[in-house]
């Protein structure tokens, strides 16, 4: 048993099987969508329905009024997909299945004035407008404004009078019809993107700059542990289990990271007292060009850059042991620091006389140091200005050569 | 590809003069275009018909009146106007050309 449905096929009523007239609808509504551009598009059709009709009236009977879904299919089957000179055929007949596949021949949608609610300032009239003529509310609404102020006020009467016939959009297929836009999933779909860049676009545009701005800072801290995320899963992938064993790969990490880091400043410290002292590093000569707080700057820079990794490695350990595990790690990594400095200066202060001697003479050595350091500032800057009188004297001579 | 589809579009070419052929005889309506066209290699359907006629009829080939039928609603019968009858005259001395050359071409 099916339900049956009863149609006009220009002019001449039919009773379908339900399945047989949702593929007659497809295969019409595939026709209008081939025909839309076509001057004689109603004429058309109405010759097609007229050719469906007289072949299903070979199917119908005295006895039999009711056309089954079978027939329906073989009726199109042999009414052929319309076709259009743009359309080349497939090569003699094409079932209206297949026609139905193809992407071109999507149905036109009919269009249809409403009152849209979404958006609407008083009743939802322009909002319709708007959406009938595809253009924006805005100009709709400055438009009957205007038509209201150069009428006195009649055009008011035509508003109310929209209002009060023009029907409400409330379904989905109403709103699509509204803009005349086809009504399917993938409709839908697009209609809500466009929806969800306009929102964005428009009046939550602060909220989302915040969640930018987050959004960077976030990935910017990311970075900016790489290292140490990266060691800490080290950390991890050699232990056994996650809380001993990172507790164990910290014990064992935390005093060489502090060794090495107290090593390393030491190192750093007295490069640069060589530096500022002797002009060199270490008995190695700066190239006598780099004038000596270039070649601090560059030191520190150095510094910074072999130190970095470590301290990010430090805090990974940090982060890799559980709950406040991490300030014992912070308290036994500055012990341990400061402990190899003091060691170190010990051992240098004792056994190499050259530090000995700079301790012993330690405020003398700290204004030779910032002497160097200040003279050196002083000749550069005296050199930068003399290659700039240089600069402009010969720019001078040269514009005074071109006007002689 | 087959050579029938290498000569679909050939077929889809010619099919217009094919109809101002059928109809240069005499009054026809589309069941009868059709029911000619059938057993040939150029069998097609209402739903190229149609349009093709519609298209013909813009261009003004071809022309139709109303005919009331024994049975049935009334038909359009098509009919052949002088700027189509001067286009078929046209295509057919343009046929021989090809004709003559293809045959020529091939010595």
């Amino acid at each position: 048993m099916n339900t049956v449905i009863i149609i006009n096929l220009n002019g001449n009523a039919f009773h379908l099987e339900e399945p047989g007239y949702q593929a007659l609808r497809a295969y019409l509504e595939r026709a209008q969508g081939q025909l839309k551009d076509n001057p004689d598009k109603a004429e058309i059709m109405a010759d097609l329905e007229q050719a469906i009709a007289d072949k299903c009236a070979h199917f119908l009977r005295p006895h039999k009024n009711v056309l089954i879904a079978a027939e329906i299919d073989a009726v199109l089957k042999e009414m052929g997909p319309v076709q259009t000179d743009g359309e080349a055929p497939a090569g003699g007949t094409a079932a209206p299945e297949q026609a139905d596949t193809r992407t071109g021949g999507a149905p036109a949608a009919p269009k249809r004035l409403y009152q849209i609610r979404q958006g609407a300032m008083l009743s939802g009239v322009c909002a319709g407008l708007a959406a009938y003529f595809d253009i924006d509310v805005t100009i709709v609404r400055i438009l009957f404004v205007a038509l209201t102020l150069l009428t006195g006020g009649l055009w008011v009467l035509a508003y109310v009078a929209m209002m009060l016939v023009v029907p409400f959009a409330n379904t989905g297929e109403e709103h699509a019809a509204a803009a005349g836009a086809p009504f399917n999933a993938q409709e839908v779909i697009d209609r809500a993107k466009k929806h969800y860049g306009e929102f964005k676009d428009s009046k939550e545009w602060r909220r989302h700059w915040r969640q930018q701005r987050r959004e960077w800072r976030r990935k910017w801290h990311e970075s900016a542990y790489w290292w140490g995320h990266n060691l800490q899963r080290n950390v991890h992938t050699f232990s056994t289990g996650a809380g001993y064993g990172s507790h164990l790969g910290a014990t064992l990490l935390i005093p060489f990271l502090a060794v090495l880091n107290a090593l390393l400043f030491c190192l750093w410290i007295a490069a640069i007292i060589s530096l500022a002292t002797t002009g060199g590093i270490f008995g190695w000569a700066v190239a006598g060009s780099v004038p000596l707080w270039v070649a601090i700057l560059i030191l520190m820079f150095v510094y910074g850059v072999i130190a970095r990794p470590l301290r990010h490695a430090r805090r990974a350990i940090y982060f890799s042991t559980s709950g406040y595990g991490y300030l014992w790690f912070a308290a036994w990594y500055e012990i341990l620091s400061v402990g190899v400095l003091i060691v170190v200066g010990w051992f240098a202060y004792t056994h190499v006389p050259p530090v000995h001697e700079f301790f012993q003479h330690f405020a003398q050595n700290l204004s030779t140091m910032w002497n160097n350091v200040v003279n050196s500032f002083r000749h550069s800057a005296s050199h930068t200005s003399a290659w700039l009188d240089a600069c402009l004297s010969a720019a001078g001579s040269a514009f005074l050569a071109l006007r002689g | 590809m087959t050579s029938d589809q290498k000569f679909g579009p050939l077929r889809k070419g010619l099919l217009e003069f094919l109809i101002l052929q059928i109809i240069s005889a005499d009054k026809v309506y589309v069941a009868d275009m059709m029911k000619r066209l059938q057993d040939t290699d150029f069998a097609t359907q209402e739903g190229t018909l149609y349009p093709l006629l519609s298209k013909m009829r813009r261009e003004e080939f071809v022309d139709y009146e109303w005919q009331e039928s024994e049975s049935g609603p009334p038909r359009k019968y098509y009919k052949l106007t002088a700027k189509g009858k001067t286009q078929l005259a046209e295509f057919k001395d343009y046929w021989a050309y090809l004709n003559t050359t293809i045959n020529q071409l091939g010595r």
